[in-house]
This record gives structure tokens, sequence and C-alpha cells, in this order.
């Protein structure tokens, strides 16, 4: 029997979905384990090492307390706008996973507008960040809304500014496209002709994925946990998720667009259909650099993250994409 | 948010009526109201039980009134009823982070009323295990503050110090808190034998890790800078006028340690600099922590190196029965002066013990300096004053 009737459609669709949810279920679970981990030996302990063998384990232990924790609400809260909100954090970063491509062939759907979709699903995100903070109905979680929509907003525009260098390269707003355009060894990725693009795409992606140093929607020495200071039990587990899943995505993402996505950094270390082991090592290496961040600088403050996001990073995009365009045009046999 | 009653409620314990409170309808020219917000007194980066009754408009806070007296124990009064030495271990839970100066305050005051002559080696032990309490206080002080600006890591490498040299208590008073050792004519016991080489070793361990780990990862730190610059700002006249000790007083220009201009015990025969800054922002309380940190370690060598010999203890007798009169011992802790007012009737309990905590003190800078500055500014005003709970309420 062939495993040919896996790649036809209802079935290819489904097994895709599943895979989908699965990775992305789980990831909030690996996502603590390593954020525990490097912490940890970042900081001079062992981190979890009592549940199962070498403490791996732990996360499924969390997710089991976490489960039969009741769930608090504030007795003031709106309480609908309260419990929706950590759905709709978690439904859009989940969802944009869909468009991820994996592997040559392993992506779910292969949308003509994909970079369109990523960022128009990724703003839907703050909207539930928004919800979380004012259904609270508390002063602190208030503030850690207004902080986090400020911010997710007017980091939304160097994001997307950032992104525009490599449509202009690719010629596409397909990923699958923009992977298949850096094919060849390494030098080929986006990042070499777009570096500065690239870090502010990874910069403005700490901020959307509200990662020290921009996790001040969270703020957890000034208004201790912020926008989710009173949720706990499996609503608080739920945003958890999500913003494991949308660090992950953010990662996936910067892979996509400037890592040259599954592509292999030499040719001769084409792994064929096995090629997703390319892309999720330049995932997890992009995670890493997440965590050391978070664990080795403090925060920024509100004034000071606007003045960053429209005074530096939105300047750089601007005229970087001048200069890809100009050379697009006095070098067109090089891009 | 408040409701009426909490209003009132705020009004009694801040002891204060402002515009705002008072009228709960004042709005700006667009309508718009400012925040009510009380911060503590269960908050983590409130030192311990600090309310903060803020006014936001905003991010900016309008007014911040701190409300002190979760963590009141009544020191004072129970100090009253006990005798001479068994105040000792009181003293200690005033400033959990700095216990021994705190011991050292009393002692000296109860001291100076008997007019008790100590052994030089008891001097140069307290004035050892002094510094080494420093260093204690100071480098976890250091660690709140990255942490209250939002960096966790700091603190797990101030309090792997800490616990280091709290082995080395450990070792010579056999507790690693709490300590009475220091007693009323001398201390509690002679160092072990290989207490001093170990020390000796620690510090020169400490000395070496003191740049990578305290200077470079948080000094070179552009986040830190950006935080921690120009915010709290204080001028040498506010601080001398609040009257501010220790390093917030220093970090803004003033040269005033008790160590130096009134020394007391081993100090006098100790060469030390005072270390001061002329910013008196965070930042410079931050430099001006670390620089007193390098100057214990300095006095610390001084002091093994030339250990004198002898006993320990002065024979006072067995029971300690000042005459009528009064004494005051004046001491130099982590956080600024530390001063102990002790009234003796004769008996064998005083009649009166006053602590003068400098956190109470520099706590006034919070209702001065906060006003103006950011919400999260805040936090690293703390850090700068750094106060204890159990010192501000004793």
């Amino acid at each position: 029997m062939s495993l040919d009737i896996l790649n036809q459609e209802p079935f290819r669709f489904l097994l895709s979905v599943g895979v989908i949810l699965f990775l992305v279920l789980n990831l909030a679970a690996v996502f603590t384990m390593a954020e525990r981990k490097v912490s940890a030996y970042i900081q001079l302990r062992y981190g979890p090492n009592r549940v199962g063998p070498r403490g791996l384990l732990q996360p499924a232990a969390d997710v089991f307390k976490l489960f039969t924790k009741e769930n608090l609400s504030p007795g003031r809260a709106d309480i609908w706008i309260f419990l929706a909100a950590p759905i709709a954090m978690f439904i859009p970063a989940a969802l944009v996973w869909l468009v991820v491509p994996f592997a040559p062939n392993a992506v779910v759907a292969d949308l003509n507008v994909a970079i369109v979709f990523f960022i128009a699903v990724t703003s839907i995100g703050a909207l539930g960040l928004i919800m979380a903070g004012y259904g609270s109905r508390s002063s602190f979680s208030l503030l850690g809304a207004l902080r986090g929509a400020a911010q997710m907003i007017s980091y939304e525009v160097p994001l997307i500014l950032s992104l525009l260098g490599v449509i202009m390269l690719s010629g596409s707003l397909s990923l699958v496209d923009v992977v298949e355009a850096q094919s060849g060894g390494f030098w080929h990725w986006y990042f070499l002709p777009q570096l500065p693009m690239f870090v502010v795409f990874y910069i403005s992606g700490l901020a959307e994925a509200r990662r020290v140093p921009f996790d001040l929607p969270e703020g957890e020495s000034e208004i201790v946990g912020g926008f989710m200071v009173e949720y706990s039990g499996m609503t608080w587990g739920l945003i958890q998720a999500a913003e494991f899943a949308s660090m992950g995505l953010i990662s996936a993402i910067t892979v996509t667009l400037f890592l040259g996505g599954w592509q292999p950094p030499f040719e001769f270390l084409d792994l064929g259909n096995f090629n997703w082991i390319w892309f999720g090592l330049k995932t997890a290496l992009l995670v890493f650099t997440f965590q050391w961040i978070r664990w080795s600088v403090p925060r920024l403050r509100m004034d000071q993250l606007m003045d960053l996001g429209w005074k530096v990073l939105v300047p750089v995009c601007l005229v970087w994409l001048f200069v890809t365009a100009g050379l697009m045009l006095l070098l067109p046999s090089v891009f | 948010m408040l409701s009426e009653e909490r209003r009132t409620e705020n009004l009694t314990l801040s002891g204060r009526v402002s515009g705002r409170l008072a009228n709960p309808d004042v709005r700006d020219e667009f309508g718009l109201e400012t925040l009510d917000m009380s911060m503590g007194p269960q908050h983590p980066a409130m030192h311990g039980l600090l309310r903060l009754i803020l006014e936001l408009d905003g991010e900016t806070v309008v007014r911040c009134d701190p409300v002190m007296g979760y963590l009141h124990r009544s020191k004072e009064k129970i100090s009253e009823n006990r005798m001479y030495p068994a105040v000792i271990p009181i003293t200690d839970r005033i400033d959990y982070m700095n216990n021994i100066a705190m011991e050292y305050g009393y002692v000296l005051a109860v001291e100076k009323l008997l007019d008790a002559e100590i052994p030089p080696r008891a001097d140069a032990i307290r004035a050892l295990m002094n510094e080494f309490g420093r260093i204690m206080s100071h480098i976890p002080s250091i660690g709140f503050l990255l942490l209250e600006l939002g960096a966790f890591t700091p603190i797990l490498y101030a309090f792997r110090e800490r616990e280091r040299i709290q082995s080395l208590f450990e070792a010579v008073t056999g507790a690693r808190m709490m300590f009475h050792y220091i007693r009323i004519g001398g201390v509690k016991a002679d160092l072990p034998e290989d207490i001093p080489e170990k020390m000796w070793e620690y510090i020169e361990g400490l000395e070496q890790r003191l740049q990578p780990d305290f200077v470079d990862l948080i000094e070179g730190n552009e986040i830190f800078i950006a935080r921690t610059r120009g915010i709290g700002k204080l001028t040498q006249e506010k601080a001398v006028e609040m009257g501010l000790t220790g390093p917030p007083l220093r970090c803004t220009g003033v040269e005033f340690d008790v160590r130096k201009h009134y020394p007391y015990g081993w100090y006098k025969n100790l060469d030390f600099e005072v270390i001061t800054d002329t910013e008196g922002d965070v930042e410079a309380s931050y430099r001006v922590r670390l620089g007193e940190v390098k100057q214990s370690i300095r006095m610390i060598k001084q002091i093994l190196e030339n250990l004198p010999e002898g006993e320990v203890m002065a024979d006072l007798g067995r029971r300690i029965r000042p005459a009528e009169g009064d004494g005051i011992g004046r001491v130099e802790s982590a956080r600024g002066e530390y001063a102990v007012h002790v009234v003796s009737d004769g008996s064998d309990t005083p009649y009166r013990v006053h602590y003068r905590t400098p956190c109470t003190v520099n706590m006034q800078l919070l209702q001065e300096i906060v006003p103006g500055h950011y919400l999260p500014d805040i936090m690293p005003i703390m850090g700068l004053i750094d106060p204890v709970s159990g010192a501000w309420d004793k």
C-alpha cells in the first residue's frame, strides 16, 4: 500500500491541521522547559530536575496542575470579556502557523498572500490583550493593557516596513516563494543584503511577542503581571501558551523570511524531504537567542520603547527600503 | 477606582489631604481624570511591606504617599522590658539585611553607658564582621536594583556572594542570618582557627568576580544606563535638608560617613576613603555602593593583616546594670547612619531605647522626588534608597 493517499485532499488537510495543532499545543510545554533550563544555566542553577528523567516531565506536571486549579475571576470583572480574552489571544497565535512552510511541500496552506495573512492575523493578538486588561477591571491590568495596546500597534509599523525589502527582493508575497528564492547556500539568504531590516524585524518581533526587554504589558516589577494579573488556572495557562506560540511563530517567520527557511546552509547538506530539520534547528536557535536576551537585560520604559520604535527602527527601515530599491535598479543582475 | 470609604481611609492613613482626593471630580481640560492606585503592601517590588498611594496621570506619577507601618513589631517597647544583653537579638531583626551593624550600634550605646574598655582583638573582629556585613548587604542591593528594572539574573549572582559570606558567618557565629554575635564588652567567641585564611581566600575571589559579574554585566548595559541615568535626581541641598545618610546622601557628593568623621571601634586604625559621586541619581548610587564594597574589601584585608592577639571579651561582671544616664551609639550601617539612644534608670533593663534607622529617614525621598517620574521609575528610586521593611517600621 502506498502512502500517497495521505497526500490527497481530505487526508492531507486533516493530517496537516492535526500536526499543526499538536505542534502549537506542545510548543508551550517545550518552550517552558527550555526557558527554565536556559535561565537556570545562565543563573548558575540546575533548573527543574525532579519530575521524570532530567526533569523532562515538569511541563506535564505543570499542565496537570493548571487543569486542576480553580479558575478565579474578580468579582467586578466583565466575565465574558474576561474569559474570551485568552481564547482571542491564543487563536491568532496558532492560526498563523498554517502558512509557515516547514519543508518543501510541507505547508498547510500555500497562500499567495501569506505575508499579508501573517500581518493581519498577528494584529488580532493585541485585541485579546486589551480585552484581558479591560475585562479584569483592575487598575494594574488596565495599565498593562494600555501599555500593550500602544506597544503592539506602534511596533506593527517597523515590523511591516522591515518585511517590504524581502518582498521586493523575492517579488512574491508567498512564504514558499520567499524560501525558494533563497536557495543555494547561506550567502543567498536575505539576512545579508537586508541586515538592517533583519535586525529591525528581530527587535520588533521581540516587541510583538512581548519578551524582555519589551515585556512592558507584563512589567512584573511595577504592575505585577499587567494585563494577566487576575488570571489563574487554565485561562492563565492559555495566555502563556499564546505567548510561547507567538514567540515560536516570530522565530519561524524570521527564519522563513531572512534565514532561508528550510534551505540548508550549504548545498551538499540538502536533506530532501527531511529539510524540516534545518528549519527546526534555525527556529530553535532564534528561540534560544530570545531566551538569552530575556535573562540578560532589564526592561525598557514606555517612553524609551516608543522612542526606539518611531525614532530609530522606522527611519532605519525607510532608509534601507530606498537603498534596496536603488540597488535593484542599479545592479539588476545581482538582485 | 477607590470607593468612598477607601478614600477616607487613605486620607487618614496618609495624614494628608490632597486636592484630588478631597474632590474626586477634578478633571483636566480634556475631561480626563487621574487614576488612583494603591501599590502594596503586598507587592513584589516594595522591599517588604510598603504601601504607596499613587495618583497617576497616564504613566506619570502626580502624587506618591508612602504608608508605613505594616511590619511594625514594637522593637523599642520590647527593648524596654528586656535585660541589657537580651536586647541584642531584638536589634538583629531591625535591618535583617545588615544585622551586624544593628547589633553594633546598640552595643556601642550600652558600652558608652558603662564606660567599658573593649579588648583590641574584639574591636578588630567587630569591624571585620561589620565590613563583611556591609558587603553582604550592598551586593544584594545592587541585585535588587536590577531585579526591579526587570533583569532577573544579577540577583542570583548577588545571592551567591551573600550565601558564601553567610557560610563564613555561620562558622564564626553559629547562625546564618540572626547572628547575636556582638555582645556587650566584646564578641561572643573568637574566630575559629582556619577562618581568617578562608576569609582572605573569599575576599581575593570576590575582588576578581566583582569586575565581570557586577560591573561589566551591569554598567555595560545600554538599557541599565537609560533606565537609571538622571532618574531620582537629587541636589545636595535637598539631601542635607531631608537628613539623608548613607549612599543616597553620598551619591549627591556630600562626604559624610560616620566611620570617617565620628570614628568608633577599630575604624580609627583603618585607612579607607569615603566614596562619593556627583550625579545624585540612581546610577550614582549604584556606583557608590560598588565603591563601598571595594573599600570594605580593602578594610577587611587591613584588619586580617594585623589582627591583634588577646582576649575577645571584657570582664564586665555577670549582671549589667549601668548607672543612671544615657548613651548614644552611632554606626554607619549599609543604608546610612544608624544611631541608638539608650537611657538607663539604674535598673537592669533599659528605661528607653530609641533606634534611629536610616531607612525611615531616607524614605522621605519617595514623597519628594517620585512625583513627575514615570510609574516604572518608582522601582529604581526604591533601589536608590534601598530601604528594608524591618528597619523603617522597627
